[in-house]
């Protein structure tokens, strides 16, 4: 296990940096200048060229990367004289459009988003795997029909469609929520109702959709293993359909179920871009989403993108060791 | 697309103004006594995620100006803060008086007065008021300000046309900005590179307020200014909030301007449109004011029909001429450009916008009635007898002809214009609104004749694209506000080759000379009423040349909750009065 966790990790310090190359590339070969972009109302040539070499774009690309790696360690200085500031290691670099350093912004956008992803996923877990199991366990019938409808509901509607609803004819119509408060970040630890408050609406919508996927995911799991060999025999031996289901059945279902809430959950915490910008959380993905449209903040961007893949990849890896212990016949190599 | 430009403009007796007084919101009694408007949250909501910047020297938005201007930046002179055409006067700030010009407003002079304070209780000094402009010239940390005291300043041009001074961050050149600018005593000199008569209006941008050295942080600073008015920053939190709390070193007798009423004044970021137009249409929170002016089509309309916010909204002209310019290099034709001009369908386009009511009225100057002794009712254009507001395709047929009739290079253009694989080219800015317009022009030019095809460029790239003479293509389109009460503003920036936006690349045109010479002559002339006329015949010249087409005088509205009281049109702002807003105690 040591072994491979060793080499797991080497893998994902490398996909790490390749990532973080390829939006290098990818940012050089864009058809557009971000020095023009970003120079303002007059932007003559000579301004755009100035601009140009406050944004650390007028040398060469290897070196722009290299300043961001050697960043990451050693931290950045910016600006001379009295205009000169330091962003500490690791430091992705400064997002001259929010006059931050890109970590400082990451920190405080961090927490946004993993209170979303984490209530959103309990949230859709319990009501997805439940339904799911429910659908199944009363297949073809009356729950099923149900669940089933729910199903298409759910993954027919887009989060922004869910979003807008939700926030203009529920919260707003029936005044359930001030509406300067929509999106108003406050710690669970020092405030936990208000921040309640403030996710419970963007909870229900982002669980939603996941709720529905899982729904359907959960039943057809469920009746695929309740038709093995061994189910059956369980059966034959005259245990409890509740004893069947709960410590036979769902003890196989549930590991496909694991691999795609730790992807899904992976994926969120990269920033659920759709959700943050109708309900107005600060989080990675109204970050993200700005960096690319608005601001053309490479830092950010990259920074982003590399918190992103990280997070999928390490969850990758812990999906994979649980894998290992929820089904035995499974051995990490 | 237009342009975020600052507007400012003096609204003389002219029916463009009797046209306004009916729809302009009257100043609440003037009968409410200090302690009835004292107190409370002034709360702001818009749907940006921050200000542009809070940077003085960096703030270019007429909005952004009159905000900051009004609660935490003082300037040597201000604008007077009371409605209608008395706003735009001057009146000192920081200063004495509004200036003290000599050597043919070549230079000028101005004293602060005793007693003005930073919001740590240091003075504020004449190093100060030199500092804050230096800072200008440090174009690789500042970025997007006003450029006038780089243009106006007599200070040399390095080889690349660039200003030999830049900036106090490297100090290259220092010697040559302290010549140009200068302290004796509570006294500061500007030493100008020409006669420029209305300079003390300049002065109204922050970018020329003081700024301590001390206290700048070079980038940094445009979320951190320290304040000189009656307000300081509490808090500014990107995407959520800017919280104003009373400048407790700010003195009343040292400010004839500024009475601050509210205790605090918050900027509230990040509202959806939808939402903040509900919190308008409902009154959910009566202390609250639109920032961004203006809602969402369908919301302006059940806004603006509903009696009962008759006392909480505005509609009144903004500072804007939004128009296309014809670029005179490529369509090197008289005949050409008032072919466009009257094939389109002027009354189309403002329908698509919001229709006359919200958005605008056919224009026929690049310079605004409001602006008042610089504008004139000009001839020709729309106020040719052949001009339809719907378009009149068969006159421009008839230009098109005499432009092929006459020969060289009319009948190159002219050819072009007419080739359906060829036609002219306009620039247009990605958005959903003009790609429905470029549908309605098209079909009008193809009635006289006219192909048209569309360059389409992102927004964020659009005036980095038109701006740059190598990429234009043969039409623009943009919009432009006068910086301060004064053509000086408009009629040089978009129409000389030293303009800072000249989309009609027309300094080849055998008719600029001419227009040069009156632009040279006004702008050297100290005498107002006379500068006045020249700006008029100027803007005649414009619209008979048809550098631009199309000038629409564009509108803008206003909402509030019916919690406040004291809200006006700043006219030299083109935005809220706010030094003389208040929460209803």
């Amino acid at each position: 296990m040591a072994k491979y966790l060793a080499k797991r990790i080497a893998y994902t310090v490398l996909i790490l940096i390749l990532v973080s190359i390829s939006v290098y590339l990818i940012f050089s070969v864009l058809p557009m200048d971000p020095a023009a972009l970003t120079c303002g109302k007059t932007c003559r040539p000579d301004v755009i060229e100035a601009n140009r070499h406050r944004l650390g774009l007028d040398i060469p690309l290897w070196q722009q990367y290299w300043n961001f790696v050697r960043g990451m360690f050693v931290g950045r200085d910016y600006g001379t004289g009295q205009a000169a500031f330091h962003c500490d290691a690791p430091a992705f670099g400064y997002s001259f459009n929010r006059h931050e350093c890109v970590t400082t912004l990451i920190k405080e956008a961090f927490p946004v988003t993993l209170s979303l992803a984490i209530g959103a996923f309990v949230l859709w877990m319990i009501v997805g795997v439940s339904l799911g199991v429910i659908a199944a366990r009363f297949k073809h019938r009356i729950p099923d029909r149900l669940a089933t409808f729910f199903v298409l509901v759910g993954t027919s509607l887009p989060t922004f469609i869910t979003g807008l609803l939700m926030l203009v004819f529920i919260v707003m119509r029936f005044g359930l929520a001030n509406p300067l408060d929509i999106g108003k970040w406050v710690s669970p630890v020092t405030d936990p109702l208000g921040w309640m408050k403030t996710f419970i609406w963007p909870w229900m919508v982002l669980a939603l959709a996941y709720a529905a996927t899982y729904t359907r995911f959960t039943r057809s799991s469920v009746i695929e293993t309740s038709s093995e060999d061994y189910i059956r025999t369980a059966r034959s031996k005259g245990l409890s359909d509740r004893v069947v289901l709960w410590k036979h059945t769902l003890r196989a279902a549930v590991a496909p179920i694991v691999t795609m809430a730790g992807l899904d959950f992976a994926g969120l915490l990269g920033g659920a871009i759709i959700t943050e910008q109708i309900f107005n959380l600060p989080g990675l993905g109204r970050l993200a989403i700005r960096a690319v449209l608005i601001d053309y903040d490479l830092p950010t961007i990259v920074a982003t993108t590399l918190l992103a893949a990280s997070f999928v990849v390490v969850m990758n890896l812990i999906v994979d060791v649980l894998y290992a212990f929820i089904d035995p016949r499974v051995r990490v190599a | 697309m237009s342009v975020t430009r600052k507007g400012r403009r003096v609204l003389a007796a002219t029916a463009a103004s009797a046209l306004l007084a009916g729809s302009m919101m009257a100043a609440t009694s003037t009968s409410v006594s200090a302690a009835d408007k004292t107190g409370g949250t002034l709360l702001f909501v818009t749907f940006a995620d921050q200000l542009d910047h809070m940077d003085p020297a960096r703030v270019y938005t007429g909005r952004d100006i009159a905000f900051l201007n009004t609660y935490l930046f003082r300037n040597l002179v201000m604008y007077k803060a009371v409605p209608g055409s008395a706003g735009a006067s001057l009146v000192p700030d920081l200063a004495t008086n509004t200036g003290v010009p000599s050597n043919s407003a070549k230079t000028w002079k101005f004293t602060l007065r005793k007693g003005i304070t930073w919001q740590d209780g240091s003075a504020i000094t004449c190093a100060d008021v030199k500092y804050g402009v230096s800072r200008v010239f440090a174009q690789d940390v500042i970025t997007d300000g006003p450029q006038y005291a780089v243009s106006m300043l007599d200070i040399p041009k390095s080889a690349d046309g660039t200003s030999a001074y830049k900036g106090p961050y490297k100090g290259t050149g220092q010697a040559l900005f302290d010549k140009a600018v200068s302290c004796k005593g509570n006294t500061v000199t500007f030493k100008l590179s020409r006669s420029v008569a209305d300079f003390n209006y300049a002065l109204t941008y922050p970018a020329f307020a003081p700024v301590k050295k001390s206290k700048d942080t070079g980038d940094k600073y445009d979320v951190k200014p320290f304040a000189s008015g009656p307000y300081k920053i509490a808090s500014y939190k990107i995407g959520d909030a800017l919280t104003l709390e009373r400048n407790p070193k700010w003195k009343k007798s040292s400010d004839t301007v500024r009475t601050p009423y509210p205790d605090t004044v918050q900027l509230r970021f990040g509202v959806a449109q939808e939402v903040r137009d509900q919190i308008f249409l409902q009154d959910s929170i009566p202390n609250a004011i639109n920032f961004d002016g203006g809602m969402l089509p369908t919301n302006i309309r059940k806004f603006f029909a509903d009696d009962s916010t008759k006392k909480r909204r505005m509609n009144v002209y903004d500072p804007y001429v939004r128009y296309a310019a014809m670029n005179v290099k490529k369509v090197n034709c008289l005949e050409v450009r008032q072919a466009v001009f009257f094939a389109i369908n002027t009354q189309a386009l403002i329908d698509l916008s919001g229709g006359s009511v919200f958005y605008g009225d056919p224009g026929d100057n690049p310079v605004k009635p409001v602006l008042g002794v610089d504008y004139t009712k000009t001839t020709g254009n729309i106020h040719d007898s052949a001009w339809k507001i719907t378009g009149n395709a068969d006159k421009a047929k008839a230009l098109i002809a005499a432009a092929k009739a006459k020969g060289g290079a009319c009948a190159d253009v002219a050819a072009r214009a007419t080739d359906a694989d060829r036609g002219l080219v306009w620039d247009m800015a990605i958005s959903a609104t003009n790609q429905k317009a470029a549908v309605l022009m098209t079909n009008a030019l193809k009635d006289a004749g006219i192909s048209v095809k569309f360059n389409w460029i992102p927004p964020g790239q659009y005036y980095s694209t038109v701006l740059d003479s190598t990429k234009e293509n043969d039409i623009a389109t943009a919009g432009w506000g006068a910086d301060w009460a004064n053509a000086s503003t408009v009629l040089p920036e978009l129409f000389t080759k030293e303009g800072g936006f000249n989309l009609s690349l027309n300094w080849d045109d055998p008719a600029y000379p001419a227009f040069k010479s009156l632009m040279t002559k006004a702008l050297n002339e100290t005498n107002r009423a006379k500068q006045a006329a020249i700006w008029k015949q100027g803007s005649q010249y414009v619209m008979d040349q048809y550098w631009i087409i199309r000038p629409v005088f564009s509108k803008t509205q206003f909402a509030w909750g019916s919690g406040i009281g004291g809200v006006n049109y700043w006219e030299p702002q083109g935005n809220y009065l706010f030094p003389t807003m208040y929460v209803k105690q």
